[in-house]
């Protein structure tokens, strides 16, 4: 019998591997991808110098009012002089440390489930992150736990958006789920409830939920009983954002084959067992891209609460334009500060859940 | 000699499984026609068909997968009653294998195994994991326990669908064309752990159409059409003298190649 031998393994075509062949495959493969890739490449050169020039090279960084402004590039100093508004709001320069602690929290819950073994992450990261907006809003009130009370009315800044979006969608999260499970439901009553619920809030514009919160919500309530407007934009927020997590995880639902319900089922685990056991798991995976878009724009959406006079970091940069120190025209230095602190979190957002999305994904075969 | 071996031969006249006049439509379509089958401990069915005939279902009525509409079913002396708990009592003494596996892919080889045993039978995790090894090692895949499904072959998943069932220890084992969707050279791996499992006394149907299996291990094969039994005999009768046309004409078209 003849005996197989491999044959050795030999070096590839210089031509074919390399930067100049990368080149050639990607930027000139054709003629009319090369007139594109030059035209491209024309346009960047003549733009890109005076931007970066505008942006960094001739800015000013230091300094305290606009007069230090000289030069003919953005002016920073703008931003740093607001630097604690945009950030804080109003918050009290001595309590700052409370919105610190909290901001500190947020990243504790975040990093839970990474950071913790296996055996704890149910039992003390899950109630973390969901007793997480309650604790919060007892640390930046203060009254429960004996320190000085800041009314809501100094809460602000971009610390306000993340605080909103997060606890917003810390209380979404399992009700969203609920309602979606509602919807699939074999029962008239609560699916009807469910249906209604998340077609509402999914189909009415969320500045009209926010002007409902805001001003129509408190004519329904009996005199005297004032709710303050903050915690009805919550709610608003949360029952918005419930709306379309639930779209989300119905989808989820859907793409689960029939049979890991008759799997579960005919191992004889209950409904709720089943649910959350073998379902939950596995809708989370399938609708984690959703649920970021989702969290996303909830979060992009904070912005819009400028309208009814919340001040996150929107309405605090209209605040300082209009300042009469700061008249000399910074607009485009605040909405490139308020669009880079954005762009940021929302990027730093993707990148965890693609982390999540790997750490989920047990089809790898090797 | 095993446990169950033993218990089989105590009391081999107990009918687990009692179906009388069932029926079962989907919406204006008549499934299932007077079926009528009892089961007694121990025995071996194969139950076999054309597509759409009704068998699939039927096997699926006594885990309640599917409702029924008319008549009565009793398992293991549990009438099938329209209740959760009654239903969920009569799942735990029944086991089920799947065409497609139906394993749980987010959950390791091990903790696919050890779910039912630790939250329905509410087993320690130690004990569970113990159970779960004896019948990866019964079915010859210890070394996969803590691999994902995603990472085994057909009838490996097939092998480990058939463990996590075993691990609930039921009475009753029903499987739903388990070969049907392996490559050919998986088929014998999992037909090799149902003939063991048979020789064990476990009671079994099994829808299927390897006939080498049938005539191997079945008591009893059971030939149905439009949604009725046709006919059910001994695989020697079965096979060889067909009762009527349309079992002749069934066994002559998949006994051709």
């Amino acid at each position: 019998m003849r005996e197989f031998k491999p044959l050795p393994a030999q070096p590839a075509p210089l031509d074919t591997v390399g930067p100049i062949r990368w080149m050639k495959n990607n930027l000139f493969p054709s003629t009319m991808n090369s007139i594109v890739t030059i035209l491209i490449a024309t346009f960047l050169i003549s733009v890109l110098p005076g931007v970066i020039d505008w942006l960094f090279i001739s800015a000013d960084w230091t300094g305290t009012s606009q007069d230090e402004c000289s030069k003919e590039g953005a002016c920073w100093v703008f931003v740093s002089a607001w630097m604690q508004q945009f950030i804080y709001g109003s918050y009290p320069d001595s309590e700052l440390w409370r919105i610190n602690i909290s901001v500190l929290l947020l990243i504790a819950v975040i990093a839970a489930p990474y950071r913790l073994p296996t055996n704890l992450r149910n039992k003390v990261g899950l109630p973390l992150f969901l007793l997480f907006p309650f604790i919060c809003l007892t640390i930046l009130d203060g009254r429960l736990i004996g320190l000085s009370y800041v009314n809501t009315d100094f809460w602000g800044g971009f610390s306000l958006n993340v605080f909103l979006a997060s606890a917003s969608i810390i209380i979404a999260f399992p009700l969203s789920f609920l309602w979606a499970l509602g919807r699939r439901s074999d029962m008239p009553f609560i699916k009807s409830v469910c249906v209604i619920l998340i077609e509402f809030f999914r189909g009415v514009p969320v500045l009209a939920l926010f002007f409902m919160g805001s001003v129509m919500l408190p004519l329904f309530f009996p005199e005297g009983v004032n709710i303050d407007k903050l915690l009805r934009v919550w709610i608003v927020l949360i029952l918005f954002m419930s709306g379309y997590m639930a779209e989300v995880f119905r989808g989820g639902f859907q793409a689960i084959p029939e049979g890991q319900y008759e799997a579960a089922d005919s191992l004889g685990l209950s409904y709720w067992q089943k649910t959350l056991l073998v379902i939950f798991p596995q809708v989370i995976k399938v609708s984690m891209p959703n649920i970021l878009a989702t969290f996303v724009m909830l979060f992009k959406n904070t912005t819009f609460l400028l309208i009814i006079g919340i001040f996150e970091i929107l309405s605090t940069t209209q605040t300082a334009l209009s300042n009469s120190n700061w008249l000399g025209g910074h607009a485009s230095e605040g909405y490139i500060f308020v669009a880079a602190v954005f762009w940021v979190c929302c990027f730093s957002m993707s990148m965890i859940s693609n982390s999540i999305e790997r750490k989920l994904d047990t089809s790898h075969k090797n | 000699m095993s446990n169950e071996q033993q218990k089989q031969s105590m009391s081999t006249d107990e009918d687990v499984i009692v179906i009388q006049d069932l029926n079962k439509w989907y919406g204006n379509f008549h499934v299932l026609k007077d079926i009528n089958l009892t089961v007694k401990k121990g025995e071996r069915i194969v139950v076999c068909g054309p597509s759409g005939s009704g068998k699939s279902t039927m096997i699926r009525c006594i885990n309640r997968l599917e409702e029924f509409q008319r008549g009565s079913l009793v398992v293991n002396g549990v009438e099938m009653v329209e209740d959760v708990k009654n239903i969920e009592a009569i799942r735990k003494e029944v086991g089920m294998v799947f065409q497609h596996f139906n394993l749980f892919p987010h959950l390791s080889i091990l903790e696919n195994l050890t779910l039912g045993p630790i939250w329905v039978q509410k087993k320690p995790k130690e004990e569970a994991e113990a159970i779960a090894m004896k019948y990866l090692e019964r079915v010859k895949i210890p070394d996969q326990a803590n691999k994902f499904p995603g990472q085994l072959s057909g009838g490996q998943q097939q092998r480990v669908a058939i463990a996590r069932s075993l691990c609930m220890s039921p009475q009753i084992m029903l499987f739903d064309e388990p070969t049907s969707a392996l490559d050919p050279e998986m088929i014998k791996e999992v037909l090799d752990v149902m003939v063991e499992l048979a020789h064990e006394g476990m009671t079994m149907i099994c829808v299927t159409h390897e006939m080498g299996f049938a005539k191997k291990v079945a008591d009893r094969v059971i030939f149905m059409d439009g949604g009725e039994i046709v006919e059910q005999n001994t695989p020697h009768e079965f096979f060889d003298s067909p009762e009527t046309d349309r079992l002749q004409l069934f066994l002559s078209q998949i006994l051709q190649h």
